[in-house]
């Protein structure tokens, strides 16, 4: 049974339908890339996953449970946790603060002491050398990293990354994909996660699926995708896929 | 961990704060051999002006729902306190823990409004304290309309109520710091800055928000049972006048919205400026709280605190940048020699 | 039946004059993302501008509005130029604006008990008490004017935000403030004149109020409220959203007073803006306005 599993879902917001019926399978510790033009409703679907937004329609199990209609908090609570395309850390914590409120969710599920899983969390993203500054001062890398670190003090099941890997310098770009690889290996997290850096697409994902005007246009193994006619067309126009040699 | 057997204290126990909070109280509580019936009396009503700014501070400081209808609950607590109080077989005390047990419920019942953020929560609690004037002075029966109900005059307990006034205080100041220094504290200042966010890293918000503002509403509503023993007499436009809720907001931004225990400070100012303006210039009240809260917000919006902070810098204490405004564990200030 | 049909046209007349004050309130709060607290407090000096003007100088009323306008639209300016402009970036729409311009409303209101003692007053012409027949009723002659007015302004001041370069750089302002500088949109300038604007139409709103209703320094908290219900329920911007938001809030008054007494109809400004905002969780902008 796969971990997460999103059923026709849909939301409009007026006559526009920013995701239009998607289905999504994830399976329990794969790394799912989730790609598509600017606009193609992917960020919605991560909000309509975590419960930040309600779909119009449609729905979302977590092993077999429906959370789709949750609050944000309990969506949490039941284990997906989401980052944000533009960083939000709480600007009036420091590092190990703004981990330890998400601690404080991930603690009571697995008995131990918030702080303690905070600081360990805090470490594991490399950040243990500014766990007493404030986001403000840290660099666009240093901030994914304790929007990062945060989803994963929830102790998630499925972790949602809403582009993680953009703005950032090839080295920075290497070293958190390289992080993501080890949520999924180490902490047994599974990773959905929105993208548009390619290479980091290609390297990390185990499958990939591909969001065009709000619906699903394709989704295979990277390689596969990269390939697929209708995938090239949403990126780059029509007439373009006649000239991909499969 | 250490390998003795004592467990480590909770990271909300400060030893300085409660050794000073100790220290306070004591000090106060024996004060009054030494007073005059009239500062007697204007300390009683000064502990409840900061029982009611230390509350406040909860809602517009470490939540940052800045609540500009607080005689709502002030008055709610009052009547609601009075109404016992006219029954004279039963002890105060009792009359002011429902007083402050119905501010509670009241302010849990208003939750609609109360649940919203920002802007449209301070312009809700306009409204409630307005309409709570309005229905209230209308609610003959419970406050006696516009005459108000005089209750039964006991100048003896006028005299205990310095006590009582400091025990709630006590109570209230000691929360302020547990608050602020817990999870809850923190989970409070993540809403404070992001409320999306905050849900987004699990804390459920809305309770959170809902038991900080019963918390304070409760409070408000026993400093307006207290203080309906106090001046044994009670009227709706009085207790859920604009001037009242005023009082609260002021209290709080000129000690530091945010802080700790600057509200302490705030209200002390404010009761004797108020002490000094009726003497004085009673025409100009508004117009200076006005003035006040303007200069505030624009030169030290960190109020009295901001100034404290200021001045110990320049005396090499480094504080903690956001010492008032946030974190839980702000650590008492440190020498600017200290490496960064 | 005679009875609604008076109510209702009492009700539209009015709803002229909610959509004036609320068009002024949602402007500010559509650009600066600032409420205004201290629209409150312009409302009040607008009655007593008017008052004055008419005790004083036996302006009429409707003679005297671009005075009360101009000096209103002044009054806006200088508050943002001298005092909001100051609040650190990120403070719009935080616990420190509100602060700030609830400051100004308590100066404003002292002004006026300086000036005027707490009694209450209203303006009274020659005309006040006439009236023209219209289906079956009485339509007094002042209300006809006053909704006159008030609908003609913010119409007008509608289509110039539509039409004029100004009015396009607050629309882009309103939209995208740091854009704006990027094509040479002096952005301090659009605020003030915003501030201005949001300001002038709150006097207005006042002067004409004050043909209608006695008013005393206290006068505008519950305007401010009704103002608040009509942008939140209209929506910004749109003139046809503040208008039938204002119908709807005037006539849940007017019909309030058969199932009310009189004295609680000034309570049902609240329970609307409480109906409306639990109803309405979108908010502006879409934010989340529920905690």
């Amino acid at each position: 049974m796969p971990v997460l599993r999103a059923e026709r879902l849909v939301k409009r917001f007026g006559g526009l339908a920013a995701v239009d019926g998607v289905d999504l399978a994830v399976e329990e510790g794969e790394i799912l890339g989730v790609i598509g033009p600017n606009g193609a409703g992917k960020t919605t679907l991560f909000a309509l996953m975590a419960g930040s937004l309600a779909p119009t329609s449609g729905r979302v199990w977590l092993d077999g449970r429906q959370v789709s209609g949750l609050s944000a908090h309990r969506v949490v609570a039941a284990g997906i946790a989401r980052t944000h395309q533009i960083v939000r850390p709480f600007r009036n914590l420091t590092v190990l603060e703004n981990v330890t409120v998400a601690a404080l969710r991930g603690a009571a599920r697995t008995g131990s002491h918030p702080r303690a899983l905070a600081e360990e969390v805090v470490a594991f993203v490399g950040l243990a050398d500014r766990a007493a500054d404030h986001p403000g001062t840290l660099t666009l890398a240093g901030r994914k990293r304790v929007e990062l670190a945060r989803a994963l003090a929830t102790g998630p099941r499925v972790l949602l990354l809403d582009e993680v890997i953009a703005g950032l310098n090839p080295a920075e770009a290497q070293r958190l994909a390289g992080l993501v690889r080890e949520i999924r290996d180490q902490r047994g997290v599974t990773v959905v996660m929105i993208e548009h850096v390619m290479a980091a697409v290609m390297a990390l994902s185990d499958r990939v699926a591909v969001l065009d005007y709000g619906r699903k246009i394709a989704e295979g193994s990277p390689a596969e995708v990269v390939r697929d006619p209708h995938v090239v067309e949403a990126y780059l126009g029509s007439g373009a896929a006649a000239e991909v040699h499969p | 961990m250490t390998g003795g057997r004592r467990r480590p204290l909770p990271a909300w126990f400060s030893g300085r704060v409660a050794a000073g909070l100790a220290v306070a109280v004591v000090v106060l509580a024996v004060l009054p051999v030494a007073l005059d019936p009239y500062t007697h009396n204007l300390l009683t009503l000064t502990f409840l002006a900061i029982s009611g700014a230390l509350a406040w501070n909860w809602m517009g400081g470490y939540l940052g729902q800045v609540s500009f209808g607080h005689a709502a609950f002030f008055g709610f607590g009052g009547f609601v306190a009075a109404r016992v109080l006219l029954h004279e077989s039963i002890p105060p005390w009792v009359a002011w823990a429902a007083g402050a047990a119905a501010a509670g419920l009241f302010s849990v019942g208003a939750y609609p409004i109360l649940r919203l953020r920002g802007p449209y929560f301070s312009i809700a609690t306009i409204g409630l304290g307005e309409a709570s004037r309005i229905v209230f002075t209308y609610l003959e029966g419970f406050t006696g309309g516009a005459s108000g109900l005089s209750l039964p005059i006991d100048p003896d307990l006028k005299a205990r109520l310095y006590w009582w006034a400091l025990g709630l205080l006590a109570l209230v100041a000691a929360a302020s710091h547990l608050i602020r220094r817990s999870t809850l504290g923190l989970e409070l200042l993540a809403i404070k800055s992001d409320v999306e966010a905050a849900a987004d890293a699990g804390v459920p918000t809305a309770l959170r928000q809902d038991v900080v503002l019963a918390l304070s509403a409760a409070v408000a509503g026993a400093t307006g049972g207290l203080s309906a023993s106090f001046f044994a007499f009670v009227e709706p436009n009085d207790l859920f006048g604009f001037d009242r809720s005023i009082s609260f907001v002021l209290m709080a931004v000129i000690g530091g919205v945010g802080s700790v225990f600057g509200p302490v400070l705030g209200a002390v100012v404010f009761v004797a400026l108020r002490q000094w303006l009726v003497a004085s210039y009673p025409q100009l009240y508004l117009g200076l709280y006005g003035g006040l809260l303007i200069l505030i917000i624009l030169f030290e919006p960190l109020g009295l605190t901001g100034v404290a902070l200021r001045v110990a810098r320049r005396f090499g204490y480094r504080a903690r940048p956001d010492l008032a405004l946030g974190s839980s564990a702000a650590r008492p200030g440190r020498p600017a020699s200290e490496a960064r | 039946m005679q009875r609604l049909v008076d109510l209702a046209v009492s009700a539209v007349l009015l709803a002229g004059l909610y959509a004036a004050m609320a068009y002024g309130l949602g402007l500010v709060y559509g650009v600066l993302r600032v409420v205004n607290l201290a629209h409150a407090g312009v409302i009040m000096a607008g009655a007593y501008a008017g008052w004055v003007l008419h005790r004083a100088l036996g302006l009429d009323p409707y003679l005297s509005l671009p005075l009360v306008v101009a000096g209103s639209f002044v009054l806006g300016v200088g508050v943002y130029v001298l005092l909001v402009r100051h609040l650190p970036r990120g403070a719009a729409g935080g616990p420190q604006s509100l602060l700030l311009l609830f400051g100004v409303w308590l100066v404003l209101r002292n002004v006026a008990y300086l000036l005027f003692t707490g009694d209450d007053h209203v303006i009274r012409t020659g005309y006040s008490t006439r009236a023209v027949p219209f289906l079956g009723t009485w339509l007094p002659v002042n209300r006809l004017a006053v909704f006159g007015i008030a609908v003609a302004v913010p119409l007008a001041l509608h289509l110039l935000l539509r039409h004029t370069y100004a009015g396009r750089a607050i629309r882009a302002v309103a939209q995208n403030a740091d854009s704006c500088t990027l094509v040479g949109i002096d952005v301090e300038r659009v605020y003030a004149l915003t501030f201005g604007l949001g300001t002038a139409l709150a006097g207005l709103a006042g002067l004409l109020s004050a043909t209608l209703f006695s008013f005393n320094p206290a006068f505008g908290s519950s305007e401010l409220l009704k103002s608040f219900v009509v942008v939140v329920l209209g929506g910004l911007g749109s003139i046809a959203g503040t208008g039938v938001a204002a119908l709807i809030l005037a006539s849940v008054e007017a019909y309030s007073i058969l199932v009310l007494p009189a004295y609680l109809t000034s309570a049902v400004g609240f329970v609307m803006l409480v109906v409306v905002l639990v109803l309405r969780p979108g908010g502006l902008f879409g934010q989340r306005v529920l905690g």
